[in-house]
C-alpha cells in the first residue's frame, strides 16, 4: 500500500513536472512565436515600404517616359558614288555624302507638334526643317504651319528618301531651289475625306542665288530683302478606284514677286520691258501647275505621275555706281594757277528679266514584289519659252554705253587766283546676253531600287540630259572657245551642240 | 565489289532523298499581324483553316493595330488586321513605298463595350459623359450617378486600335494621365473585374466577368448594351468595322484564305467568338 502511495507519488510529481516544464516551454515557445511574428510584421512593414518606394518610382519613371513618348527622333543617310559623263568632268567620279538627316519631333500637347531636321552634311551643315505645327483638335481638319517647311507642291513634299529616282526634275529644281522656303501655311484636309487645301505665304527668295556686280551671292541667309510676300496654293483630291487603285488630282499656284534690283527689266525675248530709276521694282514669278498619280493594281503596285507647269520667272539684276577721281594735276595758265580732276561716275547695271517657261515630268514606277522597284522618268524644262534655241546666245539687251562728260570750271578766290576746272564723266554699263539660263532640256532617268528592309534601301540610276543646240559658240553662251583648260578637260561646255552629261549614281540609303 | 555497291546504292537513295525533299513542296506561310481586339478571331480563323488546308501555315501575332499597319508597310506580314481605318498619313507611306494604296477588307463589325465592375451601380453612360470621364474632366462616380469614389480608369496602349478609335470617336480629347495602359483588351476586363470603382473599354468578344454598361448617344436617346441586335440596327453608338489590310491585291494560298474568312463559314466564326458578321 505504502509502496503503491510512493509510486503515485512519484508519478503525481513527475506529472507536475512533465505539465510545468510543458508550460513553460509553451510559454517560451510563445514568446519565441511573438517575437518571431515581430520580426515578421516588420520584414513586412519594410518590404511594404519598399514596394511603395518602387512604385513611386516606377510612377515618376513612367511619367518620365510618358514625356519622351513625346518626341519622335527619325532621320535618313543617303550615301553615293557618282559617275559623270560629262566631257568636262573633273574628278569623274566621287563618293558624296548627299543627306544626313535627323528629324525631331516633339508634341507636348496634343495638337501642337514642333519640328526641326537639321542636315549634318559634311562642310554644309543646314538646318531645313523648323517650324511648328498647330492642329485644330475640334474638326481635326485645320493645321497651322509657322516657320521653315516644304513648299506646297507634289515632288517637293515627295521626301528624297521614298523617290524612286536619284534626284528631283529639272524644273522642280529650278523654280523650288532648296525646296524650303520660309513662311506660314494653312492646310485644310477633312478627315475621311481624301481632299486637302494648302495655302501658303512664304518671304519668296529662299534658296534663291542673287549675285551683285561683283558675283557675290546677296542672297546667302535667304533674310527677305523687299515688302512683297509671295501666295502659294495647292489643292488636291484623291478618286478611289475601287480595289483596283486610285487617282489623284490637284493643282497648284505660285503668285509671287521680287525686287528687281536693276534699273531695266527685259521681256523673255530679251526685248526692252520698262525702265524705272527705281530698282526697288518688283518683277513678276507667277506660275500653275497640274498634277496627277495613277495607281494601279497590276500584279504589284504600278504608278504613273505626272506634272505640267508653267508661267513666268523673274530673276533679279544688280545695279552698282562706282565714283573714282582722278589725281590732280596743276598747270599755270594766264598767272592763274589751275588744277584739274577727273571724276568718273561707273554703273553697272544688268537687267533684271521675266523669262516665260515651261516645264513637266512623268514618272511610270513598278513594284516587282516586295523588295525590287523599277521607274522610269522623263522630264522637259524649257526656261525661256519666248527664246527659240536659235536665238540663245544671239538675243541680247545691251543699252550701249554711254559717255557724258561735263565741264565746270570754278574759282577758289584766292590770290594768286587759284581756279579748279573739275570734269565728270559718267560711264553706264548695261548688258545681258541669252545664255545657259535659257537653255532647254529633256532628260531620262532610269533606275532600280532594292529594298533589302524597311530601313535599307540600294538604288542604282542613271540620268541622261539632253541639251537643244544653241544658235552661237560664243562667250557666255558656255562654249569651249575660252579655251582654258584645267586638269587636261576643258573649263566649259559648247552649247552648240549637244553634250553628254549622263551621271550614274549608286547610292546606299539607311532610314530609321 | 560487293560493297561498293551498297556503298554506291545508299549514296544514290540519299540523293534521291535529298532531292525529294528539295522539290517537296513548300508549306504555303500567310503572316497576320496587328490588332489585339482581333487577335483571338485571326487565331481561330487560322486554325479551323489550317485543318482544311494542312499545306498551309497562318501565323498570326497581336501587337495593335499600329503596329500592324508598320508591320505591312515594312513588309513583315502579308496581311494586318486593324481596329480602325488605315490612317490618311499610313495610306500615304503604303503609296510611297509599294506604289499602291493598299487593300481594305472589312471583315467584322465590332461594338466597343464599356466594362464596369459587377458591384458597380451605374448601368448606363452618354458618349458625352465617357468623354469627360476618359479625359479626366469627371473623376468621382458620384457625377454619374454612382458612389462617392474615385473613378479609376482602364485603357490600351497608344499602338491599340481600339485606343485610336475610342480617342477620336467618345473621347474627342487627350486620355486623362490617371488612365493606366494595359496590353490587350483581356487585361483591361481582369483589371475591371478586380477593381470595384474602375471602368475600361474593349472589344464586345473580351467582356467575360465585367458589366457591359449600356450607352446613350446623348441624354434624350434610349440607351443599348452591345449585341448583335443593337450593332446590326445601328443602335449601339459606339460601332465599328474590323478591317484586314493587305499591300496589293491578294492572289493565289493569300487569296484562298481571304475568300474563305469572307464566306458563310469565316463569317460564322466571327459570330462564335463575340463579334458581328459583315454580311
Amino acid at each position: 500500500m505504502r509502496r503503491q502511495t510512493n509510486i503515485l507519488l512519484t508519478v503525481g510529481l513527475i506529472l507536475t513536472m512533465v505539465v510545468l516544464s510543458t508550460g513553460i516551454l509553451a510559454q517560451n515557445q510563445m514568446e519565441e512565436f511573438k517575437k518571431e511574428q515581430d520580426t515578421l510584421k516588420e520584414s513586412v512593414g519594410t518590404l511594404r515600404d519598399k514596394v511603395s518606394g518602387v512604385e513611386e518610382r516606377i510612377a515618376t519613371a513612367e511619367g518620365d517616359l510618358a514625356k519622351l513618348t513625346k518626341i519622335k527622333l527619325s532621320g535618313y543617310i543617303q550615301s553615293q558614288f557618282l559617275h559623270y559623263e560629262a566631257s568636262n568632268a573633273y574628278p569623274s567620279n566621287v563618293f558624296m555624302l548627299r543627306r544626313v538627316r535627323i528629324k525631331f519631333q516633339y508634341e507636348p500637347l496634343n495638337g501642337v507638334v514642333f519640328v526641326l531636321q537639321p542636315d549634318f552634311v559634311p562642310g554644309n551643315f543646314t538646318l531645313k526643317d523648323a517650324y511648328v505645327q498647330l492642329n485644330d483638335r475640334w474638326l481635326k481638319t485645320f493645321s497651322l504651319w509657322a516657320g521653315k517647311f516644304n513648299r506646297p507642291n507634289y515632288e517637293v513634299e515627295y521626301s528624297s528618301s521614298s523617290r524612286e529616282v536619284p534626284e528631283r526634275s529639272r524644273v522642280i529644281r529650278a523654280i523650288y531651289p532648296d525646296e524650303r522656303a520660309t513662311g506660314a501655311k494653312l492646310e485644310i484636309a477633312p478627315p475621311g475625306i481624301p481632299f486637302k487645301v494648302q495655302l501658303a505665304l512664304f518671304n519668296g527668295n529662299d534658296g534663291l542665288t542673287i549675285n551683285d556686280a561683283a558675283g557675290n551671292n546677296i542672297n546667302p541667309l535667304n533674310n527677305d530683302f523687299d515688302n512683297h510676300k509671295d501666295v502659294m496654293g495647292r489643292v488636291t483630291y484623291t478618286f478611289k478606284l475601287g480595289q483596283i487603285g486610285a487617282l489623284g488630282i490637284g493643282a497648284h499656284g505660285y503668285y509671287g514677286k521680287i525686287k528687281s534690283n536693276a534699273l531695266d527689266v527685259l521681256n523673255s525675248d530679251y526685248t526692252y520691258n520698262k525702265t524705272t530709276d527705281n530698282i526697288g521694282q518688283l518683277i513678276r514669278k507667277n506660275w500653275v501647275g497640274f498634277e496627277a498619280q495613277l495607281y494601279f493594281d497590276f500584279l504589284g503596285g504600278l504608278a504613273l505621275k505626272g506634272e505640267y507647269i508653267f508661267g513666268v520667272n523673274g530673276t533679279p539684276g544688280y545695279t552698282a555706281k562706282t565714283s573714282v577721281v582722278s589725281p590732280m594735276t596743276s598747270a599755270i595758265r594766264n598767272d592763274t594757277l589751275t588744277l584739274t580732276t577727273l571724276t568718273t561716275n561707273t554703273t553697272t547695271s544688268r537687267p533684271a528679266i521675266e523669262r516665260n517657261f515651261c516645264g513637266y515630268y512623268i514618272y511610270l514606277i513598278k513594284n516587282i514584289g516586295k523588295h525590287h522597284q523599277v521607274a522610269a522618268r522623263y522630264d522637259y524644262y524649257d526656261p525661256n519659252t519666248k527664246l527659240a534655241s536659235d536665238q540663245i546666245g544671239v538675243a541680247k539687251w545691251d543699252a550701249g554705253i554711254k559717255n557724258a562728260t561735263t565741264d565746270k570750271f570754278t574759282y577758289a578766290g584766292t590770290d594768286p587766283v587759284v581756279a579748279t576746272d573739275a570734269q565728270t564723266k559718267t560711264v553706264v554699263n548695261n548688258n545681258l546676253k541669252s545664255g545657259t539660263g535659257d537653255i532647254k532640256y529633256q532628260t531620262i532617268t532610269l533606275a532600280y531600287s532594292y529594298f533589302f528592309d524597311d530601313n535599307i534601301k540600294i538604288m542604282v540610276g542613271y540620268e541622261i540630259p539632253m541639251n537643244k543646240k544653241v544658235g552661237v559658240n560664243d562667250l557666255g553662251v558656255g562654249n569651249v572657245t575660252a579655251a582654258y583648260a584645267v586638269n587636261g578637260v576643258p573649263g566649259v561646255y559648247d552649247y552648240s551642240n549637244a553634250i553628254k552629261q549622263n551621271t550614274l549614281t549608286v547610292r546606299l540609303q539607311v532610314k530609321f | 565489289m560487293k560493297k561498293l555497291k551498297t556503298k554506291s546504292g545508299m549514296a544514290a537513295m540519299l540523293m534521291i532523298a535529298l532531292l525529294s525533299f528539295a522539290f517537296m513542296p513548300a508549306p504555303k506561310k500567310i503572316t497576320v499581324k496587328g490588332s489585339d481586339t482581333m487577335v483571338i478571331l485571326a487565331q481561330k480563323w487560322a486554325e479551323v483553316y489550317m485543318k482544311s488546308h494542312q499545306e498551309t501555315v497562318i501565323q498570326v501575332t497581336g501587337g495593335g493595330s499600329g503596329t500592324g499597319i508598320s508591320a505591312l508597310i515594312n513588309g513583315a506580314t502579308d496581311i494586318c488586321n486593324s481596329s480602325r481605318p488605315m490612317k490618311q498619313s499610313e495610306m500615304d507611306k503604303l503609296k510611297d513605298r509599294y506604289a499602291s494604296l493598299g487593300i481594305e477588307i472589312p471583315c467584322a463589325k465590332d461594338g466597343v463595350t464599356i466594362f464596369l465592375n459587377e458591384a458597380n451601380p451605374v448601368k448606363e453612360l452618354t458618349i458625352k459623359q465617357l468623354s469627360n470621364i476618359f479625359s479626366g474632366k469627371t473623376r468621382n462616380w458620384k457625377e454619374v450617378g454612382g458612389p462617392d469614389q474615385d473613378i479609376k480608369l482602364y485603357g490600351r496602349e497608344n499602338s491599340s486600335g481600339t485606343y485610336v478609335f475610342f480617342k477620336d470617336n467618345v473621347v474627342k480629347a487627350d486620355y486623362a494621365a490617371s488612365c493606366q495602359t494595359l496590353p490587350g483588351t483581356a487585361a483591361v476586363v481582369n483589371a475591371v473585374s478586380k477593381d470595384k470603382y474602375g471602368i475600361g473599354y474593349g472589344g464586345a468578344a473580351y467582356a467575360a466577368g465585367v458589366k457591359h454598361c449600356a450607352v446613350k448617344k446623348d441624354d434624350k436617346s434610349p440607351a443599348f448594351v452591345a449585341n448583335a441586335e443593337t450593332i446590326k440596327k445601328g443602335q449601339y453608338p459606339i460601332t465599328r468595322f474590323l478591317y484586314m489590310y493587305l499591300c496589293n491585291r491578294p492572289t493565289g494560298e493569300l487569296k484562298a484564305y481571304i475568300d474563305w474568312i469572307l464566306s458563310a463559314e469565316g463569317q460564322k466564326l466571327v459570330t462564335e467568338i463575340g463579334y458581328f458578321p459583315v454580311k
